[in-house]
């Protein structure tokens, strides 16, 4: 089986926020070298695939690592966990605000370059923009169904099955045509910890970049960009104090006083 | 015609019918606007309920192959039919709300692309302005705002704004529209049982929450004091990964949002993505036994103390109060 996953990585949220800014052409400028790191579902996109490896060895995983600020470091985070391919994926333009333009750009893309891919992977939001709607559109430009919130994959008698919840049930789905995933975080798909052979290999490894274009389309256009204001909230908190005892009781006390049925 | 129409597929349920009409009910500031329920037999529950929102004009778009359908490639199909037969859209109905959530945010990209309008995705904004929609979207984990103008309608958006204000009296035009377009086929699915034993998140007055400094002993205590408490459980990102509680059950930006009474974060930080996802109406409480947790600074009661001391006090106190 051939699987291509895509990734997009987003800004470490434990570190400050490197400089962004609005481009006269109205397009996102990012300064400066950010800690960059893959998401929580891009981590769970890829140790699916990786998982789908780890049990039959002949699944190809091929790799496309949106471009961004500080690409290069995070290409070797990602070649340490040795995909078949790796390449570096720009968007010509890249508008990653309109998820339609967005879609068309990578469609195209998988049409020329990855059509035989039984399984397409990515993570239910991709990027910074935490944009849930490229799976969705992508797959209905390859003509392929999608599984969205997709969280394990396992072969069972040869064949490919994927999980998701909904409700109080597991629902699977038997991938026995072309299909596109959207993968969510879940304790099954935790990112491994690559090996630390692989961690040195890919510090050597050079990468080449693809590119993916389509016309700019008109309608929509990204305005402004700033720092997000600050979202006022009730707080001036209350603290309860004595020993843990006395803690306990007080709170109770306080949701009798709110109403709940104690 | 109303310059904004909200499409709400029944089969998503009351929550997403709620969530729906708060936003139209925010965006349109008073002036009308129209609903279209989407669903296999119209319900005149959620007609009254949209009324009394404040819809003006309703549409109960019926397509009976719909059956109990909720997957957005389906509903797609049926709903793009729907707003084709409503007049001047794009022209007259620059915006269109789905309801908040992934699934709101698939369906609108699709009828974006079915009837090339715009697909604006999860808002934290929007507004009509002349003949533009002016929409504000999080990105960067919550730290930065982007301000996106559509001038060639219609936009398609998601955002969520809290419960609809309701009215005891308010009335609407009612019309029937008969769908008998084809629909795409369905994933075929095998379903079992998960083991599931708490009510969903949606729709709970109370939620209690574990995140990442709580573990697997702690979310059992946790889960029972939400039982206690006629509540359920939530968790937070961190807590999901560490497989701590189903992704069902994340709260935040890339989770569910809730809007219970009270929201009991236990061993939460506080982090911008996480609390995107609780209502701005919810009282939080917070426990962590770091006093500098940032919680605390938007929690209105709070205990600086262990998890692995206080919840077992509180359950002992509790068992006590109300045995069995």
């Amino acid at each position: 089986m051939k699987i291509l996953v895509l990734l997009a990585g987003v800004a470490d949220i434990r570190f400050p926020l490197h400089p962004i800014s609005l481009s006269s052409e109205a397009l996102i400028q990012e300064q400066g070298s950010p800690r960059r790191l893959l998401s929580p579902f891009d981590e769970a996109a890829l140790e699916v695939a990786l998982k789908l490896r780890d049990a039959r060895p002949e699944t190809q995983i091929d790799v496309l690592l949106l471009d961004g600020c500080n690409s290069e470091n995070l290409l070797r985070s990602v070649a340490a966990f040795c995909p078949d391919s790796l390449q570096c994926l720009q968007l010509q333009p890249c508008q990653l605000w309109d998820a339609r333009q967005t879609a068309t750009q990578i469609a195209e893309l998988i049409k020329r370059d990855y059509l035989a891919h039984d399984l397409v992977l990515l993570g239910r939001e991709l990027g910074d923009l935490d944009e849930g709607s490229i799976a969705v559109l992508r797959a209905r430009r390859l003509g392929r169904p999608q599984l969205a919130m997709a969280q394990f994959g396992q072969w069972q008698d040869g064949q490919l099955w994927l999980m998701r919840e909904r409700g109080t049930g597991e629902e699977w789905l038997l991938v026995d045509q072309p299909l596109l995933a959207s993968v969510t975080n879940d304790r099954r798909n935790k990112l491994r910890h690559p090996l630390m052979k692989n961690v040195m290999l890919a510090k050597r490894r050079a990468f080449t970049h693809i590119t993916a274009s389509a016309p700019a389309r008109a309608g929509l256009s990204l305005s402004q960009l700033e720092t997000a204001p600050l979202i006022a909230r009730g707080g001036q908190c209350r603290l309860l104090g004595g020993d843990v005892a006395e803690q306990a009781k007080a709170l109770i006390g306080w949701l009798k006083e709110q109403g709940v049925n104690l | 015609m109303s310059r904004l129409l909200a499409v709400i597929p029944q089969a998503w349920g009351a929550q997403a019918l709620e969530a729906a009409l708060g936003a139209a009910q925010q965006v349109s500031a008073g002036e009308a606007f129209a609903v279209v329920l989407v669903s296999s037999q119209p319900s005149v529950e959620h007609a009254q309920r949209a009324t009394r929102a404040g819809a003006q004009l309703i549409y109960q778009a019926v397509h009976a192959a719909l059956g109990e359908c909720d997957e957005p490639q389906v509903l797609a199909a049926a709903v793009a039919e729907a707003l084709r037969a409503i007049p001047r859209l794009g022209s007259e109905v620059p915006l269109v709300l789905l309801p908040p959530g992934p699934q709101g945010e698939e369906l609108a990209a699709l009828l974006a692309d079915s009837l090339d309008g715009q697909a604006l995705g999860r808002c934290v904004a929007l507004r009509l302005e002349e003949d533009a929609v002016l929409a504000e979207r999080a990105a960067w984990g919550g730290r930065m705002r982007l301000a996106l103008r559509v001038d060639n309608g219609p936009a398609f958006a998601c955002l969520r704004a809290g419960r609809p204000r309701l009215e005891a009296e308010a009335c609407a035009d009612i019309f029937n529209l008969e769908l008998h377009g084809s629909l795409p086929k369905a994933l075929t699915l095998d379903k079992r049982e998960s083991g599931q034993r708490l009510p969903p998140l949606e729709g709970a007055k109370l939620v209690v929450s574990g995140g990442r400094g709580v573990n697997e002993q702690g979310f059992a205590l946790l889960e029972e004091l939400a039982l206690r408490l006629g509540g359920t459980l939530g968790g937070s990102l961190p807590a999901v990964d560490a497989g701590m509680v189903p992704v069902l059950r994340q709260v935040g930006v890339s989770g569910k949002f809730v809007s219970p009474q009270i929201y009991l974060a236990v061993g939460i930080s506080g982090t911008l993505q996480h609390l995107a996802g609780v209502s701005l109406d919810s009282c939080i409480v917070a426990v962590n036994q770091d006093p500098e947790a940032d919680i605390f600074k938007v929690a209105s009661l709070g205990i600086v103390a262990p998890w692995e001391t206080l919840l077992p006090a509180l359950l002992d106190d509790l068992r006590q109060s109300l045995p069995g």
